[in-house]
């Protein structure tokens, strides 16, 4: 490190974190889309780019993966909005006396391992567990339903694992809301659905769009909720990725598919943004 | 009408987040294995869980895995904080955090797998330590950064106005006011590493198993009361935490 000059000490002093983050992060990405698309001869020497192994993916087997990828990620995000929405609104406006306690009960699943909570659905859903019993001794069914390793069981987890990231920054978003702005526009004549259409939901923007992001992106991607509920009969981009690169010989294949996903991914979440955006942000007031 | 679909709306929602919760520790406590109905009352599970020495290990690997991880992104936050107080302008380098919210961790996961791969990095807890560090500073840079964005720059003139050095100004003035901020992102950061799960299951090798990989390797072993007792007493600690930082008054910012 220069000396020489006092104010290049603290550069150097900020600079670990941006190191750490280019060198363990954008270091790491870039080799997977290096990998993806170059190719090594015999003796591990460059030999040049080839986009052949995203060929491979153009198939309808994997077009199917991503598809039910961007299913099982829309369906939970919008599950988790729908239900996620009125319970912050809820915790943030009516809950009061309890608030601090229900949002205490919000958390803790949240702040537990994830694992804990697969394995304590197993408990509810197996052959001879709870509802299982409970609907049999109320004579409802005569046989045991298969609940675990189907959709039911995976959505089921996805809902109960991702509900609280899109409650949390919802409700810290209410909780910012001017309360008075609801009454003033009800005060000036518009329905509470209106209010709630042009007021809250435009105000509470920010919220719901980051929940929708932190609950879209990482289900997405999910493997261990597919693999743990699903039985492995269903296969999803999370597992696709981590069956090739754990696989043998089959590293080039998984980096490919990777990019793919990834592109996928970042080009959906992308346009729900713009959507959230349009569809939320009152329209140009010139009725006046 | 309204008040009573409301309350039982958010009944059903606290119902399907705690029945399996509810059901588990009391399977904890039953003297036959599930899926026996309830025989009896019994200590046993604890005792085996205590027992197990495979479990110790995973629990201090995980523990020193999240505190190192803790430590680190703090620390480096903090530098970075101290760079930007000195005038250093870290706003055009913001963005680099914000890709750890973008790119599912499953991508990065697999990635730091193929790199430690090819600079040959054996699997360990140091890259363990080297991937939830990421985690952390995705959390830290922009949750601390915020934070002193807003804090009144007033004080920090009047430090500077009385004759305190820019770096005396930091350790007295501005650290001491982000202090609520980093401690609850440590916190974050500490749960988050402690609970991580995919950046475990591909960085960690088949040496060094944290608490996540060995409570998979049971429950894919099938049921077993002793996971329960454990699970049980993860939750109750977890409880703990999320209590301390109710009575911390700083919950506030938790996104």
């Amino acid at each position: 490190m220069r000396k020489e000059k006092s104010s290049e000490l603290p550069f150097a002093i900020g600079i670990p974190a941006l190191l750490w983050q280019v060198l363990f992060f954008y270091l790491p990405l870039l080799f997977i889309v290096g990998t993806s698309v170059i190719l090594l001869a015999e003796d591990g020497s460059f030999a040049g780019l080839s986009f052949k192994s995203f060929g491979n993916f153009l198939t309808p087997v994997y077009a199917r993966v991503i598809f039910f990828s961007l299913l099982l990620g829309i369906s939970n995000t919008v599950i988790c909005l729908v239900i996620g929405y009125p319970l912050a609104y809820f915790l943030a406006f009516t809950g009061k006396k309890f608030k601090n306690f229900l949002l205490f009960l919000l958390i803790v699943p949240f702040w537990t391992n994830f694992l804990l909570h697969v394995y304590a659905w197993f408990f509810v859903l197996e052959r001879e567990g709870v509802v299982n019993t409970l609907l049999m001794r109320l004579g409802v069914i005569h046989e045991p339903i298969h609940f675990l390793n189907s959709v039911f069981s995976i959505m089921i987890m996805m809902v109960y694992y991702y509900l609280p990231f899109m409650v949390l920054p919802i409700y810290s978003s209410l909780e910012r809301f001017d309360r008075r702005l609801i009454e003033a526009s009800l005060d000036l004549g518009a329905t509470s659905l209106e209010t709630f259409r042009k007021i809250v939901l435009p105000l509470t923007l920010r919220g719901i769009s980051a929940g929708f992001f932190l609950v879209y992106i990482p289900s997405f991607a999910e493997f261990a909720i597919p693999e743990l509920m699903g039985g492995d009969k269903l296969m999803f981009v999370g597992n696709a990725i981590s069956h090739y690169i754990l696989g043998e010989g089959t590293g080039s294949l998984g980096a490919s598919f990777t990019v793919i996903s990834c592109t996928v991914l970042l080009l959906t979440a992308g346009g729900f943004y713009l959507l959230l955006n349009r569809l939320l942000t009152p329209k140009q007031r010139c009725d006046g | 009408m309204g008040k009573i679909a409301r309350l039982l709306f958010i009944a059903t929602i606290y119902l399907f987040l705690y029945v399996p919760i509810i059901v588990l520790i009391i399977f904890s406590f039953n003297t036959e294995s599930f899926p026996s109905p309830w025989k009896g009352f019994t200590w046993r599970w604890y005792e085996e869980l205590f027992q197990s020495t495979h479990l110790w290990k995973a629990f201090s690997n995980s523990l020193i895995v999240a505190l190192s991880s803790t430590l680190i992104s703090v620390t480096a936050g903090v530098l970075l904080i101290f760079y930007a107080a000195q005038g250093g302008r870290i706003g055009k380098y913001l963005f680099l955090f914000y890709g750890n919210l973008v790119i599912p961790e499953t991508v990065l996961a697999v990635s730091l797998l193929a790199f430690f791969g090819l600079m040959s990095i054996p699997l360990g807890l140091t890259t363990l330590v080297l991937s939830h560090t990421l985690l952390g500073l995705g959390f830290v840079v922009p949750m601390v950064y915020a934070r002193f964005r807003e804090l009144d720059y007033r004080l920090t003139e009047a430090s500077l106005v009385l004759g305190a050095s820019s770096i005396q100004t930091f350790f007295k003035i501005t650290l001491p006011l982000l202090s609520p901020t980093l401690v609850t992102t440590a916190l974050l950061v500490f749960i988050i590493s402690f609970d991580d799960f995919i950046l475990s299951y591909f960085c960690a090798g088949s040496s060094s198993q944290t608490l996540s990989l060995y409570i998979l390797s049971m429950i894919r072993s099938g049921v077993s009361p002793v996971v329960n007792a454990l699970s049980t007493l993860l939750l109750f600690l977890s409880s703990l935490l999320v209590w301390i930082f109710f009575s911390l008054k700083i919950r506030a910012r938790i996104f």
